[in-house]
């Protein structure tokens, strides 16, 4: 804590300009894994704020029924870009692109990734790709109105820029390869003397299971792109029912992808709360073992249960009962690892700081979206609640109320590390209760109303669904304050808050042994480690 | 669950807060007995929550033998319900207290068939044929919602289903227009009138109910003859105790109703037989916009809904993009044709494209519907 009272760090680390290029090309073109990190971060962040926008836009339109702001082609194109922004965009590279290459490295006291340059492709590959999807919207028949999921006849058939969106997700799938190949090498080759496996922090192990999902699933999502592109332009009829094709293969193909997707989602954010939890109750991990073999059981199984997409799609019930099975299999990894973190936290000495803030309203939301996932799975009640706002609802509590959360609370965990500047921790938490209250209002009366029977894509909707949708947009506007005053909070302290030391928040694992921002090349010299990642007393910041 | 998982949590936060404990007071960090607890229990809960979740499924998939069966066709944006009588209608018209199977086809994109009431959905594919059964216990108008994506109108492909009393339904079904039957309609050939009383110029047992409203009739009372007005009261007069006066020609063969018709039922019967036996034809170019399903995107009423209205739509100027631009043109007979054949080539400007091709419509339905189309 050497540098606890000054005001600006005593060095700039990774941050000074080095190397051949100045200025912005120092940034694009390095191959220092916290550059990068950055890189992906900020770009994040942006495609966050901007689907948010849209998120707010279509909250605003469903606020009374009929046209409000926009038409209903405009609302189409706007809940499409919601989805594929915040699911490709933002919640896919969210954590482990950003802070798993910030932080993967300097955990298993590695100087970089094993593919360094590789990585800075993975980067460009996610730019060209979002470049793409951008240019989708002003090209061509106007923006894609498919919705995130690109269903087959309607996405084939629509004279919406589908195509280039399709070939647009591609190039984002190779992203997200090519980076899943990089963390599973650099964490079996490069942990460095002592570091067992045994050893690893939490949230490197979320990270080498997220890892093999991307890289084992993302090909099908490759795959079932090219083939709607394939069909688009020249009309093979692979899923056309009136060439012999069939409209439901296309539903297991994108399934097959985007149902893994939600555990790569949503496994390092899970990560991110084991490391929070044990730092700021002051003990170690309960139940390490269970929480890495929950953390493989997860990745494994969850990419069995694709078909829990599809009850009343048409296939088999024996295929139903199936993926109901399985789907109800992959719950219990993750209740464990929800008692695991409340056992953390018994007999603690638990402070409330922004970061724990996030990490606890991540097990309650979380929790609420796996319950009602519990509902979604059971055959007979989703054949009442499928595609309709109960599930809208039900996702965000997962993904927003779980992932989103477990970002933000990375953000206040891990910037002060990267920055050397601590943000204002009243603001933070203030901003925080604005959040927490917020989603609560949303999703929560979209789930009421979604069990009324209103159906999900609706631009329009019966006057008896009128109150709860103007409840649910006052949420809205809540969330957005909350937003907003977050990301202030976070960018004034980023550059203009006062220094913090190496290690603020007395964390046990390696990156807090570095100062604050970390040294260019990362350790002085090839760290050893010597006791487990959450033994505060051993590593002597208790 | 949610409860607990909360409850434990604060009370954890508040117990363990660092002011209270500013040391943890263990650093245990596992207990073989407790995770195994907090692994089977779950478990248990879950996998009993699949096998009754799995029964519910299987019960709304295995169809009573006497279900009736109905076909529905949805397409971009409205849905077609065929019977087995032949009979087509927009509205899912149900028997109340009869299982009904609904075989579900789409004709264009994925639709899903969505009525909450019944708490019951299952997707509409092209190409291929799903089902999905209920039973109507009340009386009433549900909800049906198209509940997969499927574009611009995928907010207003809403329906209904319109269960009505078995008696209702049974007329209805073999009815060839869209007009809900008048309820004393039922009622007349509930208690069997028909069978003696026509609605044309026909003479059968009795005299035909055709104009009876206060037509000039000679009757026979008491072996005097007299003519009377047949207005109201003569009508339930004859009803309830029919043999006071005879119209001449007919045998006193009625039998009395006296008692046996509830005075609710009278109104509507002699509503029927005053106002309501004019049966309006429906034009059929006009059914053909139903059946076409033109009517989803298209009113007659001159509002706009996802494609222009068609009130007044023969020879009417409009500004229409043909080839990227933008032409006013016209729409007489030869553009009304084209607009059905092939809607993409002339778009209405501010409208947008993304009307089908009306494949299973043939070249003379699609003559009437033009036709029609001239006299709105």
């Amino acid at each position: 804590m050497a540098n606890a009272t000054t005001h600006t760090p005593a060095n700039r680390g990774f941050l000074e300009k080095s190397g051949r290029y100045g200025g912005i090309f120092s940034w694009i073109f390095s191959t220092d894994h916290k550059r990068i990190g950055l890189l992906y971060f900020w770009c994040i962040v942006a495609f966050f704020l901007i689907g948010s926008l849209l998120g707010a836009l279509i909250r605003l339109e469903l606020f009374a029924p009929g046209r409000t702001i926009m038409g209903a082609q405009t609302y189409n194109a706007a809940f499409t870009l919601h989805g594929v922004i915040m699911i490709f965009l933002f919640i896919i590279p969210s954590v482990p692109a950003a802070f798993g290459n910030m932080i993967l490295p300097l955990q298993l006291g590695a100087r970089d990734v094993s593919f360094p340059r590789l990585n800075l492709f993975s980067w460009w590959l996610y730019v060209i790709g979002a470049a793409m999807a951008v240019t989708a919207l002003f090209t061509g028949g106007g923006p894609p109105d498919t919705g995130w999921t690109f269903y087959v006849p309607y996405s084939v058939g629509t004279t919406a820029n589908v195509s280039l969106a399709a070939i647009a997700v591609f190039i984002l799938g190779f992203s997200s390869i090519l980076t899943g190949l990089n963390f599973i090498t650099t964490i079996h080759r490069l942990r460095t003397k002592g570091l067992g496996w045994g050893r690893l922090p939490l949230f490197v192990w979320t990270l080498y299971a997220t890892a093999w999902i991307q890289l084992l699933a993302t090909p099908i999502l490759g795959i079932t792109v090219v083939l709607l592109f394939v069909e688009r332009v020249l009309g093979t009829g692979l899923f056309d029912p009136s060439l012999g094709g069939d409209p439901i293969m296309f539903q297991h193909l994108f399934w097959i992808y985007s149902h893994p997707a939600v555990y790569i989602m949503v496994l390092p954010a899970m990560g991110v709360i084991s490391e929070i939890i044990p730092v700021f109750a002051r003990k170690p991990a309960f139940g390490y073992k269970a929480m890495v073999i929950s953390s493989l059981a997860i990745a494994f199984a969850g990419s069995l249960v694709w078909a829990h997409h599809m009850y009343t799609s048409g296939m088999s019930d024996t295929a139903v009962m199936i993926f109901s099975l399985l789907t109800f299999l992959v719950a219990i990894p993750s209740a464990i690892k929800v008692f695991n973190w409340l056992a953390t936290m018994y007999k603690g000495s638990i402070l409330l700081d922004p970061p724990m803030l996030y990490a606890l309203s991540f097990i309650l939301l979380f929790s609420i979206g796996g319950l009602t996932g519990l509902v979604l799975g059971s055959a007979a009640t989703d054949v009442s609640v499928h595609d309709t706002h109960f599930v809208v609802g039900h996702f965000h509590y997962t993904m927003f109320g779980g992932t989103g959360m477990a970002f933000f609370g990375a953000m206040h965990y891990w910037l002060p590390k990267i920055y050397g500047r601590m943000y204002n921790k009243k603001i933070a938490t203030i901003a925080w209760v604005t959040i927490f209250v917020g989603i609560n209002v949303v999703y929560m009366s979209m789930m009421v109303v979604g069990v009324q029977g209103m159906p999900r894509r609706y631009y329009d909707y019966l006057p008896e669904f009128t109150a709860l949708n103007r409840v649910s947009t006052c949420g809205a506007w809540v969330l957005v304050t909350g937003l907003l005053m977050m990301f202030v909070n976070i960018f004034y302290g980023t550059f203009r808050g006062k220094s913090v030391g190496s290690n603020p928040w007395g964390g046990a694992t390696l990156e807090w042994t570095v100062s604050s921002p970390p040294p260019p090349e990362n350790f002085e010299e090839e760290p050893v480690v010597t006791h487990g990642p959450y033994d505060f007393k051993k590593a002597g910041v208790v | 669950m949610l409860l607990g998982i909360a409850a434990t949590m604060v009370y954890f936060v508040i117990r363990y807060n660092r002011k209270r404990c500013p040391e943890p007071t263990s650093q245990k960090d596992d207990n073989l007995w407790l995770e195994l607890t907090w692994t089977i229990i779950p478990t248990i809960i879950v996998m009993a929550m699949f096998w009754f979740g799995w029964e519910g499924y299987l019960s709304l998939r295995r169809v009573p033998d006497n279900a009736m069966e109905v076909n529905c066709s949805a397409r971009m944006w409205s849905w077609l319900f065929t019977y087995e009588s032949g009979k087509t209608s927009d509205k899912l018209y149900v028997p109340v207290g009869r299982p009904v199977k609904v075989i579900l086809t789409a004709k264009d994109v994925v639709h899903s068939f969505y009525v909450p009431a019944f708490r019951i959905k299952r997707d509409c594919v092209p190409g291929m044929e799903t089902y999905a059964w209920f039973v109507a216990e009340e009386a009433g108008s549900y909800n049906i919602f198209c509940a997969e994506y499927c574009g611009v109108g995928h907010a207003a492909m809403i329906t209904t289903v319109e269960a009505v009393p078995k008696e209702e339904f049974d007329v209805w079904v073999q009815h060839n227009t869209e007009v809900l039957v008048h309820p004393g309609k039922i009622l007349f050939e509930k208690y069997l009138c028909t069978g003696c009383h026509v609605f044309d110029d026909q003479k059968r047992i009795g005299p035909s109910m055709k104009d009876i409203k206060d037509r000039q009739v000679v009757v026979v009372t008491d072996g005097q003859e007299r003519t009377i007005s047949s207005d109201r009261d003569y009508i339930i007069r004859s009803i309830l105790n029919p043999n006071a006066d005879i119209v001449k020609g007919f045998p006193p063969a009625m039998p009395a109703y006296e008692g046996g018709i509830p005075e609710e039922e009278m109104e509507q019967i002699l509503d029927f037989l005053m106002n309501g036996n004019k049966e309006q034809p429906v034009l059929p170019g006009a059914q053909l916009l139903e059946k076409g399903g033109c009517s989803a995107c298209h009113s007659t009423d001159g509002s706009r809904q996802i494609g222009p209205s068609l009130k007044g739509v023969f020879n009417r100027q409009v500004t229409v993009k043909k080839d990227g631009r933008e032409v006013t043109i016209t729409s007489d007979h030869a553009y009304l044709e084209r607009a059905i054949r092939k809607p993409k080539a002339e778009i209405v400007a501010g409208f947008p494209p993304v009307m089908q091709i009306m494949g299973e419509l043939s070249d003379a339905e699609i003559e009437t519907i033009v036709e029609y189309l001239q006299t709105l």
